[in-house]
């Protein structure tokens, strides 16, 4: 019999908060991230607004206690505070004690700080401190000084697919966890805004100039987020072993694919209605277990008319009340999955149910409507965690509340 | 009018790298995407930075492009509708 | 893990004639340039031209890989897509910079964005194929082939019947230069079949397309068993020796069952060490280098994977491609390769003869 999986340790910055207590905190009082950036260089400044963590990337290297240098992206700091925290909260102080793997996610790694100094790299003529940058050019440099800052010395690898990496990255760590090849894994990703990426989506028409309205007929597309997120999983055996107080189990997970579109969803939402119903089956919950869908909602045309059929096709009349927290965070893209896992977690540990802001009209495409609502003190025992990226990368997880 | 379409025809052609497509393969009225060229949406965005580099016309909203990209003739009507006379 | 998984079928484009044909009779390609580019096969027999002319030069190595490899193997659809990739498309990321700069972040072209997408390779492989299930990508250097090779073993494990398993990476000029700047290749040129008479600072680069079909079972057509892998993360010597040791004791092996290794030594001074270490630990087993087939790049791991899988199949070494090796040995029933990217990512993979005998 395979171990279960279970969350021990949670992390994380986001636009809407340092740590999970803070992102919990706006999260109650409704309170969004989107503005308008300090700290990357482009034309849309006053123009696209984005949900940017808000500190420089100097205050950053301060918070988490490494020096101000080019080794150090932003995309490092906030993954290195994030897993900061969630060491802590899993009360690990040494990392030598049992064999921990890494498994990060990233979409672009150093481009934040890489691409303000591209040009100077590849020009002969110039030479100075900027060339550290280089080895951060690829999404493995991250990855390598949070483990090495930390500590973390055993297996570490990264996942990209896109918007849907660490919630790819959850579910391969919890596979090693059950193949038994390691017992403790922390998983998850970070995510700096970058000039590259918000061209890159602006190019394909799908940032709204406004704040984002996941789910609604007005929608006109997605605003990017930045933020890092892991969480600390364990098997059984371990959490026994060690006592640990558990957060939640991961009880299931599914990657499908679309195979239909290098960037669009298929419009009956094939991918997203396969992902939901096989971790589902997988977590042994029923269709009427699953009490919040924390949608994937990013507020595309596309996105949101096949993740709404999905939902539709997979609960038919029953759809249980889903929101998109991407209001709050923006699209953090290889964050995203493991941000949201961190919500579940939440809505599970505190009974609530997060609304889904910016909402006004009911989709044509859609019979159903996201819960709007703050709602406290009502029982949530199972969510499910949707994450879908570009090339058709699918990913759901099924988060449940730890019954023994 | 004739000679703008002659001109975006060449230009799509580069636009998309359609190799094996000559400009006279074009049908003025012949739908772009789906049958005819067979095109998909990153090509009718390709298309529509086209229009913004080749005649500085922007086209905000996707389904308002899918509009205008039905076919060269749609095209050049636009373009020509947007330009001063 | 119970360690049986097969390569059932494979396909490489790599700097060498290996996309076509038999390689034994492959004839050794070598450059001067301290670069290696692939030959590049006619993609358009393996790509629809509608799609062809859109994608950029990785994508078609990939895919054109990927789809060749699943011809080999007399399947058509995969259970699952798994990859591993460095850099990705360079050229894509390269392209969507400068636009970014060139028209001031106005009017800009999606494709390179959309392809400079680490996963957009697996994409394009789903829809071509119709694969709907599992796909993933890692970009973790010199682990991004091996961890798509771990993650593929996890899925035979669970019941998977077969995973299309591959790696892809590519070189541009650009890319070549940034490197050079923190010193990854050597100053002087260098004939890459001499490689390793010329031991300085750096090596030469190089880049490649290789995929694999694993399969839980053997058939007759099984190349070769990935019978286990291992990836240490900056070990020490130290490390490095009792990992090989606890590596080898994991499947009842020492190092006399080893009847070569595939090593990844590439005439770099500041890494030889690494290698060094690995003679100590395996004195007298048969050490076949194989840098100066394919250059240095982060997924380097799948050329000596698919090397190892064609020498245990057809029983004998390309000794053709290897003037510096004196002797071969007489038969094959286990390689072990073991590589490292740049001292950071060391990987032991263990290959064994579909019908080995037990040690």
């Amino acid at each position: 019999m395979a171990e279960r999986v279970f969350i021990t340790g949670m992390g994380m910055i986001t636009a809407i908060g340092d740590t999970v207590e803070a992102n919990l905190g706006s999260l109650r009082q409704q309170q969004s991230g989107l503005g308008f950036t300090r700290y990357i260089d482009t034309i849309y400044k006053e123009v696209l607004p984005v949900a940017e963590v808000k500190h420089s990337t100097a205050e950053l290297s301060t918070m988490a206690g490494v020096p101000n240098s080019p080794e150090y992206t932003r995309t490092t700091l906030l993954g290195l505070l994030a897993m900061q925290e969630a060491l802590q909260q899993a009360g690990i102080s040494d990392l030598q004690q049992e064999p921990t793997g890494f498994i990060n996610a990233s979409t672009v790694g150093g481009m934040c700080d890489t691409e303000k100094v591209y040009f100077d790299i590849t020009d002969a003529e110039k030479e100075g401190d900027f060339l550290k940058y280089i080895d951060t050019l690829d999404c493995a440099d991250c990855t390598q000084r949070i483990a090495d800052t930390v500590g973390l010395t055993e297996y570490i690898t990264t996942v990209s697919t896109a918007c849907s990496s660490s919630a790819n990255a959850l579910m391969y760590g919890a596979r090693l966890i059950k193949q038994g090849l390691l017992r403790r894994v922390i998983c998850g990703g970070t995510e700096a805004l970058t000039r590259f990426t918000l061209n890159g989506f602006n190019s394909l028409k799908n940032v709204d100039k406004r704040p984002c309205r996941p789910f609604d007929q007005q929608r006109n597309g997605l605003n990017l987020g930045e933020g890092a997120a892991y969480l600390v999983l364990e098997s059984e055996s371990l959490v026994r072993e060690n006592n640990s107080v558990i957060l939640a189990e991961l009880s299931g997970y599914c990657n499908s694919n679309e195979a239909f579109h290098p960037t669009s969803p298929s419009p009956e939402g094939d991918g997203a209605f396969a992902a939901m119903k096989n971790a589902l089956a997988m977590s042994g919950r029923s269709m009427a277990d699953v009490q919040y869908v924390n949608v994937h909602g990013t507020a595309t045309l596309n996105n949101d008319v096949s993740e709404g059929k999905a939902l539709e096709r997979l609960f038919g009349t029953q759809v249980p009340p889903f929101s998109s927290t991407k209001p709050f965070t923006g699209h953090t893209l290889a964050a995203a999955g493991a941000i949201e896992a961190i919500y579940a977690v939440l809505a599970i540990q505190h009974q609530v149910i997060f609304p889904n802001l910016n909402y006004s009209e009911k989709m044509e495409e859609l019979s159903i409507t996201p819960e709007t609502r703050l709602l406290e003190q009502v029982p949530v025992n199972t969510v499910i965690s949707n994450s879908f990226g570009f090339g058709g990368n699918n990913a759901s997880l099924v988060i449940s509340k730890y019954e023994g | 009018m004739e000679d703008l379409k002659q001109k975006l025809k060449v230009q799509i052609i580069e636009a998309l790298n359609l190799q094996d497509t000559r400009p006279e393969d074009i049908d003025d009225n012949a739908p772009l995407f789906g049958e005819g060229l067979g095109l998909d949406s990153i090509d009718s965005l390709e298309l529509m930075v086209l229009l913004e580099r080749h005649y500085q016309i922007k086209v905000e909203d996707p389904r308002e492009g899918r509009k205008i990209l039905q076919s060269v003739q749609s095209m050049a009507e636009f373009i020509q509708s947007k330009q001063p006379a | 893990m119970k360690g049986k998984y097969y390569i059932q079928g494979l396909a490489a484009i790599t700097p060498q004639h290996t996309f076509e044909g038999n390689l034994f009779s492959q004839p050794l390609v070598s450059t001067g340039s301290n670069v290696f580019a692939v030959t590049e096969p006619d993609y358009k027999t393996f790509i629809p031209a509608n799609s062809l002319r859109r994608i950029s030069r990785l994508l078609k190595m990939g895919l054109t890989t990927a789809l060749k490899c699943m011809q080999d193997s007399g399947l058509s659809v995969p259970d699952a897509i798994v990859t591993g990739t460095g850099k990705g498309s360079l050229q894509d990321t390269e392209r969507f910079l400068k636009d970014i700069r060139q028209y001031e972040e106005r009017a800009l072209n999606p494709t390179p964005f959309i392809q400079s997408t680490y996963n957009a390779v697996n994409g394009m492989i789903a829809v071509q194929q119709q694969v709907t299930t599992y796909n993933n990508t890692f970009v973790h250097r010199g682990f991004s082939f091996e961890s798509a090779l771990l993650d593929s073993m996890l899925l035979l494990e669970e019941g998977v019947s077969h995973t299309l398993t591959g790696a892809f990476d590519e070189i541009s000029a650009e890319h070549f230069y940034i490197k050079s700047r923190i010193g990854h290749w050597k100053k002087e040129m260098v004939n890459s079949a001499e490689l390793y008479n010329h031991l300085s600072p750096g090596t030469i680069s190089g880049e490649g397309a290789v995929f694999f079909t694993l399969t839980a079972a053997p058939t007759a057509q099984s190349y070769a068993r990935v019978a286990g892998l291992k990836m240490l993360y900056k070990p020490s010597l130290t490390a490095l020796t009792t990992g090989l040791a606890t590596f080898l004791s994991q499947y009842g092996l020492s190092a006399k069952d080893i009847d070569l290794v595939i090593t990844g030594r590439n005439g770099d001074n500041n890494f030889e060490h690494y290698y060094r270490q690995l003679d100590l630990g395996l004195p007298q087993v048969s050490q076949l280098p194989f840098k100066h087939l394919c250059g240095e790049y982060e997924t380097v791991g799948a050329f000596a994977l698919w090397l190892g899988a064609h020498m245990l199949k057809a029983q004998q070494v390309p000794q053709q491609w290897f003037p510096m090796v004196s002797q071969f040995p007489a038969t094959l029933n286990r390689i072990l390769i073991y590589n490292h990217f740049f001292g950071d990512q060391h990987t032991f993979i263990l290959l064994e003869r579909t019908a080995a005998p037990a040690v």
